[in-house]
């Protein structure tokens, strides 16, 4: 039985099921899979109590012991390696200690769902920390109760009443019936809940009525669990009845003198480890069954143990967690929960809490640290100083890895590789952070300059990726194993940080020859004594706070827990537990007597109950802290307000300020609009709906008719969520299921994203049978039919309406006209109206029928309001009276006027103008599918029209300078557009700032030594500085750092972010994989992420398109036009050479003369490396300027 | 001054990728650069273009520079251009035009760099639709042999085919050309031209010899990858 966890498929409808308890021993079957398949340490969310435990002893005040029944299911939320779990008892909601070996695994597959749903119901409502409270809002976490029910229904052919099973078996119906009465109960609870929700805007709902509320909530679910199990166990009496196994009989006759207790354990610790007592429950179970077999009947004991010799060989126990394992170290698992369940004082302890806290510390002081970097210059000691915060942080974070690897040695294995990667990079850090001091010292200045600080800045961006990576590894292994508590002493790693300081003083004397020999002195910061953490070599590991074994409490379940345990049995108990204490004691003599005392007030202290559930009859909700419940307070409360206003206050993503939301609403509203007037319909459907049809019926209907309700068909298990509840991945009919959730305003992120970027993942065609699809399925589950097909209709109507594309569309309308004629007619004649009269639309229309403002999302009429008052009085244009004339008389044909004429502020708003007004009316769909790279056909126009015109603004730029003989003419233009670009950064304007630094940076200009001779160092100046804001390096670091958070009016560069969404779509899959089911693999569902970060990033550039308040002057903007027509007229191509040869021309190659840039980059490797490949250029250039015709001129 | 930094143990290598859209550079890049680990890849982030490599037992910290998406900012070109040390010419092996396009890119990195040896490898993607090959292993290589004798590869981002083995190369190119620099400038503290013209001489006959070695191995590589 113990073995039944490795073979989860087969569980339910297997004859010698896990779930009978007592549990029949292992079947040895079972155990030959086990061996073919490793198994993996896994942290079991769930026990069922084998063997009842009644405690007789006193209970010492500080702890709290459940007695256990057989067969009771118990909710684990850690597990202490003495054996105790600190677990919730489902039947009666107390909490408190009870002895694992007691316990086994349970996870039948069946149930599976349904068990994955309590957890996530009870992290979420458990948690004091439930600050969005739209999750009362939206009901989700009923809906995974709900399916998690439909689920096990299914899987045991019950779904129906009429179905054999439920018919032929009595006891079956009634549990069923039960089953489903329960759910009902929580649903009507649930929905009272959202009453208080919605309630609180008018009338603040009553803190405490809203915690019972949720109390009573978490009774029910677990009632609800307790049921299904009850109804497994049932269907699986069932089968047996029908199917006797002759082995149920022995198996039950050897249960009778060989009940598998505590002993169990201990023995197999005993005989195949070093006597660690420590266990986990995975290992305790698994062992067991070693020792269970050892014990057991001969036939069984022939097989286990020829099973147990032959993993022992191979992998040293059953079990996955090898017996070697140092488990001394680990006290106790948790379980990872999504989100906070547990208090945040005793989180601290837990490992993943302490892995999270110092990756923070680390990135909080590398990320001051890399700032003040990038300042000119900084001394010794502060740089010292950061260098030694840094290395600590680092130094705690690398001490919880090392706790997890010792915790378990497969996770070592896993997690070698990136923390030897971040060891080194720390290591690096520290190294040249030496250097450099030590340069500096014999310089005998104490000032770092930012030319050194690259091999630094390396080092510590190193750092931050090194521990990026082994953070996610790490807490990859976490989720794995089960968290733990876990208490870090700092302790070092090897890396003297000290020494870092000391070193520029041993220094100065001894060794300025070489950056690479080091004298002994400072060995112990010199990387080779550095050595990667082998595990052998490895410093001790902190010590942790060691549950002490050999502590009263634990040793309860010795005193033979019921009396007819035989007294074979009583007497391997205790042996076993002395042993494993002594062993203990040897083992950590040094320790343990010092601090024993301490230690045992350590011990298993319950854990500070978020829940006030104690026992079913007198937990009293009012035991609440009234901080936890003004936090629930305020959360409803602001929940309710978005949730009234249906997104439009648009709270979701300050990236993305989304009108799509608004959209919705009114798409939701025009529902209600009189041509509709046959439906009344609701736009916020809700529970509420439910309980309005189920108080109309008799009380005998209202659990059949429930079971309809709750039975509806769902896709929800199809969905994968990410911790933050954004919905990262799902089969199309789960998203379209998300879509037209019934009870739900659906997520306006989620909505907008589907809009925009189903055509990536979908057909057209596909999406629209989809709907339909929902449409028809819907109609099993009459109570939530209306509002779910009422949804249909307005995601049709707002595809139709606002995101129509005729082109790649159009064969859609061969599923929705039929659908709108027949199925939709028929139910919602109104609606089917409508949609086909849309249908017929738009064929015909060009463009959305219902324009969604603008280029819709970044612009809200509030938040233009919000950045530019519509009052503010436009800045007066800085043109004077004789500029305006002279652009009249270009215009009848007089001179042509050159830049020089016009001042630079107003020559920049122009272009800003300009280059807005595209901007502007770029459509999201343009930035989609790569579409503004396809060489022809491009549907990208807005998007071809900027590129275009930032590189016609480069030509112009070349070509008004290279029109003049005269050098000192050319810087004089030079100059202004130094001045034109410094204007335009000013005014946010970045894309054209890029524009003419791009060409003020051109080989082709950066060439005319002699002209820039003759600008003055101030402008230059100015131009290097302009040039490190558009630096490409490091991604763009620099100009995304500007953009991020940037308020509009602002018209950012759209290179980055047609990078982006290229990179988006190259370097994330197309499917994810949702975790399998046991041994099978997990079924690819779209990966919903990618196309969230696609819209995204569009966001990103919809925040910017908010036009300038700025008076155009017509008069320049039809010279400036005219000048980008002339320059692109005058070459039509190839204008980069064409521009070149003419540089050639003005200033003739100079030979020998090694080129230096006169605005170098801002990077100092650049730098450097250009003047490298400069001492090439000359003898380079020298042959070239032979060859090249030009030159010869 | 540079001599201190540049002798610790890892370097750091400016790469830049170029090519006409639609030839895989970008996946190429995202293939190079992704950790298996991380479960969604997002490019808007500092670190997204980094990644260490080891090339012949150095440890090597790559930025790459992508220009994929705004092939039609033509005037940004030599923005890129200008801090890559060594570069990835990409095309695709369906696309005649795409190797067109590369000759454009490469004289435009020359006359930047004024460097007729700046360390380039020549990449045909795709490699996976051999059924869609418009441009033959034997036509690219001889290519890739007019314009100095640039190594050519065949590469697979879909399949992750070759995928280090450019960038590896592009560094190895780099660190040699790094390390004659070095020799050569001493040898230019004595006698100018002469020296170092000899140098030079030397430098590019030791490159092609290598680089028809790879040229070779690379052919055995792709016939069986391929």
């Amino acid at each position: 039985m113990s073995s039944k966890s490795s073979i989860r498929t087969g569980g339910s409808t297997n004859s010698h099921s896990q779930i009978t308890p007592p549990a029949t021993p292992n079947g040895s079957q079972e155990d030959l899979n086990q061996q073919m398949e490793p198994p993996h340490p896994v942290f079991h969310n769930f026990l069922r109590a084998f063997y009842p435990f009644h405690p007789t002893y006193a209970i010492s005040d500080s702890t709290v012991t459940l007695p256990l029944n057989e067969g009771d299911v118990i909710l684990v939320h850690s597990i202490h390696t003495n054996g105790w779990a600190d677990g919730t008892l489902l039947v009666s909601g107390a909490r408190g200690w009870l002895p694992t070996n007691y316990c086994e695994a349970y996870d039948p597959d069946s149930m599976r769902n349904l068990l994955k749903a309590l957890l996530n119901f009870w992290d979420l409502l458990r948690s004091g920390l439930t600050t969005d409270s739209e999750v009362f809002g939206n009901q989700e976490f009923m809906r995974g109760i709900i399916a998690g029910v439909r689920y096990l229904l299914e899987k045991s052919n019950c779904l129906t009443r009429e179905s054999a099973m439920v018919q032929s078996n009595d006891g079956l119906r009634r549990n069923r019936k039960a089953l489903l009465s329960d759910l009902s109960s929580l649903v009507k609870t649930a929905k009272r809940l959202q009453e208080y929700t919605a309630g609180a805007g008018q009338m603040v709902a009553d803190p405490d009525d809203v915690n019972n509320t949720i109390d009573e909530m978490i009774l029910k679910a677990f009632k609800i669990v307790i049921r299904g199990v009850r109804f497994l166990d049932v269907l699986e009496d069932d089968i047996r009845s029908h199917h006797p196994v002759h082995r149920v009989m022995a198996t039950v006759a050897e249960e009778v003198y060989n009940p598998p207790t505590p002993p169990a354990d201990s023995t197999s610790f005993d005989g195949s480890q070093h006597g660690d007592p420590a266990c986990d429950a995975i290992s305790r179970r698994s062992s067991r069954s070693s020792a269970s077999a050892v014990s057991g009947s001969q036939s069984f004991k022939r097989m286990s143990s020829a099973y147990s010799s032959n993993t022992s060989s191979a992998r040293p126990v059953s079990m996955t967690r090898p017996a070697s394992v140092h488990m001394k170290r680990q006290s106790v698992s948790h379980r990872l929960s999504l989100t906070a369940s547990i208090p945040a004082a005793q989180r601290q302890n837990l490992v993943s809490e302490r892995l999270n806290a110092s990756h923070d510390t680390f990135l909080s002081f590398l990320g001051s640290f890399i700032g003040r970097l990038h300042l000119q210059s900084q001394s010794a000691a502060e740089l010292l100083l950061s260098v030694r915060q840094s290395v600590t942080a680092g130094r705690e974070l690398l001490v919880v890895v090392e706790a997890i690897c010792a915790h378990d040695r497969q996770s070592a294995e896993a997690l070698e590789a990136s923390r030897n990667a971040m060891y080194d990079r720390i290591n690096k850090l520290v190294v040249s952070a030496r250097d450099i001091i030590k340069s500096s010292s014999i310089e005998d200045e104490d000032v770092v300059i930012p030319q050194q600080n690259g091999g630094l800045l390396m080092a510590a961006t190193g750092c931050v990726k090194a521990a990026g990576e082994c953070v996610a590894k790490t807490k990859f292994v976490i989720e794995r194993i089960g968290d733990f508590e876990f208490e870090a002493q700092s302790e070092g790693l090897g890396i003297d940080v000290a020494s870092i300081g000391a070193t520029p003083v041993n220094r100065e004397t001894p060794t300025e020859d070489s950056s690479l020999t080091k004298p002994s002195k400072e060995a112990e910061v010199e990387p080779a004594s550095l050595p990667p953490p082998e595990p052998a070599s490895r410093p001790p590991p902190p010590p942790l706070i060691i549950p002490s074994y050999e502590k009263p409490l634990p040793e309860v379940p010795l005193s033979s827990p019921s009396p007819n345990i035989g007294a074979t049995n009583s007497h391997l108990l205790p042996k076993g537990t002395e042993s494993t204490a002594q062993h203990e004691t040897a083992e950590s003599a040094t320790t343990d007597s010092s601090n024993e005392a301490s230690r045992r007030s350590l011990l298993p202290p319950l854990p500070k109950m978020t829940s006030p559930l104690l026992t079913s009859d007198d937990y009293s909700p009012s035991e609440n802290s009234s901080a936890h419940d003004s936090e629930f307070q305020s959360s409803f409360r602001s929940g309710s307000i978005a949730i009234s206003s249906s997104g439009t206050s648009s709270t979701y993503l300050s990236g993305m300020r989304d009108s799509e939301s608004s959209m919705l609403s009114q798409a939701s509203t025009r529902a209600t609009t009189p041509d509709l007037s046959v439906y009344v319909p609701r736009t916020q459907p809700s529970l509420s709906d439910l309980s309005v049809s189920g108080s109309q019926l008799t009380l005998a209907d209202e659990v059949d008719e429930g079971e309809s309700k709750m039975l509806e068909k769902t896709f929800a298990h199809e969905l994968l969520h990410n911790k933050e509840g954004q919905i990262t991945g799902g089969t199309l009919p789960a998203l379209v299921e998300r879509l037209t959730t019934h009870d739900s305003t659906p997520d306006a992120m989620f909505v907008s994203t589907f809009y925009l970027t189903f055509r990536l993942f979908v057909t057209p065609v596909d999406l629209a049978k989809a709907l339909v699809e929902r449409f028809d399925y819907v109609a099993e589950s009459p109570h939530i039919a209306g509002p779910v097909r009422l949804r249909v209709y307005n995601v049709f109507k707002g595809w139709l309406e606002s995101h129509w594309r005729d082109i790649s569309d159009h064969q859609a309308l061969s599923v929705i006209e039929p659908f709108a004629m027949e199925k939709l007619g028929k139910v919602l004649p109104g609606a089917g109206k409508r949609l086909l009269e849309l249908a017929q639309k738009v064929t015909s229309t060009d463009g959305p029928l219902v324009p969604r403002l603008v280029s819709s999302m970044g612009k809200t009429s509030t938040s233009i309001a919000q950045y530019i008052p519509a009052d503010t009085p436009l800045p007066p244009s800085y043109m004077s009276k004789s500029q305006i004339s002279v652009l009249r008389n270009w215009k009848m044909g007089g001179s042509n006027p050159t830049i020089l004429d016009f001042d630079p502020l107003e020559l920049a708003r122009q272009l800003t103008i300009k280059e807005m007004n595209i901007f502007c009316s770029i459509m999201p769909e343009e930035l989609l599918g790569s579409e503004w790279t396809k060489r022809s056909g491009s549907n990208a126009t807005n998007v071809r029209a900027m590129s275009t015109l930032s590189t016609d603004l480069s030509n112009l730029v070349a070509d008004t300078i290279l029109q003049y003989e005269d050098a000192k003419k050319r810087a004089v233009i030079i100059k202004h557009w130094i001045k034109i670009a410094h204007k335009c950064i000013e005014l946010n304007n970045y894309d054209s700032l890029m524009a003419i630094i791009c060409s003020l940076n051109s080989s082709t200009i950066v060439r005319l030594k002699r002209t820039w001779d003759m600008v003055s160092q101030r402008r230059k100046d100015m131009l290097r500085g302009l040039q490190a804001i558009v630096e490409p390096d490091k991604n763009y670091a620099v100009l995304r750092r500007r953009l991020h958070d940037h308020v509009p009016p602002c018209l950012p560069f759209v290179g980055t972010y047609l990078t982006d969404l290229t990179f988006v779509d190259a370097g994330n899959p197309a499917t994810k994989q949702l975790p399998g089911v046991g041994d099978s693999e997990g079924m690819h569902v779209i990966n919903f992420d990618k196309h969230t970060r696609t819209a995204k990033i569009i966001g990103e550039l919809q925040r910017f398109q908010i036009p300038y308040r700025l008076t155009e002057v017509h008069e320049l903007q039809e010279w400036i036009q005219a000048q980008i027509v002339r320059v692109k007229s005058s070459s039509e191509h190839e204008n980069v050479q064409q521009y070149y040869r003419k540089s050639l021309l003005l200033e003739p190659r100079e030979t020998m003369h090694a080129r230096t840039s006169p605005v170098e980059g801002s990077n100092p490797f650049s730098t450097t490396q250009n003047q490298k490949f400069d001492i090439f250029g000359w003898t380079h250039s020298r042959e070239k300027a032979q060859s090249a015709p030009t030159s010869t001129i | 001054m540079s001599g201190r930094t540049r002798t610790s143990q890892r370097r750091d290598f400016n790469i830049v990728v170029l090519g006409a859209g639609g030839v895989g550079k970008s996946c190429l890049t995202a293939q190079f650069v992704q950790n298996v680990w991380i479960e969604s890849y997002d490019p808007t982030i500092e670190d997204s273009y980094r990644k260490p490599i080891d090339v012949d037992g150095r440890q090597c910290m790559l930025e790459i520079l992508d220009t994929a998406g705004t092939e039609q900012f033509t005037a940004m070109r030599e923005l890129y251009m200008k801090t890559g040390q060594g570069f990835l010419l990409v095309f695709s092996i369906t696309s005649q035009s795409s190797l067109n396009e590369l000759a454009e890119l490469r004289e435009q990195i020359i006359r930047i760099k004024d460097d007729d040896n700046v360390p380039i490898v020549i990449v045909g993607n795709k490699s996976d639709l051999e059924e869609g090959r418009v441009i033959s292993r034997s036509k690219a290589f001889s290519v890739s042999q007019s314009w100095g004798n640039a190594p050519y590869y065949e590469t697979s981002a879909r399949r992750r085919a070759n995928v280090d083995e450019v960038f590896i190369d592009l560094c190895r190119q780099i660190i040699r050309k790094d390390n004659s620099i070095h020799s050569s400038r001493e040898e230019e503290h004595f006698g100018r031209r002469e020296d170092h013209h000899r140098h030079r001489h030397g430098h590019h006959v030791h490159i092609s010899r290598k680089k028809g070695e790879n040229g070779q191995r690379r052919k055995r590589n792709g016939c069986t990858i391929l």
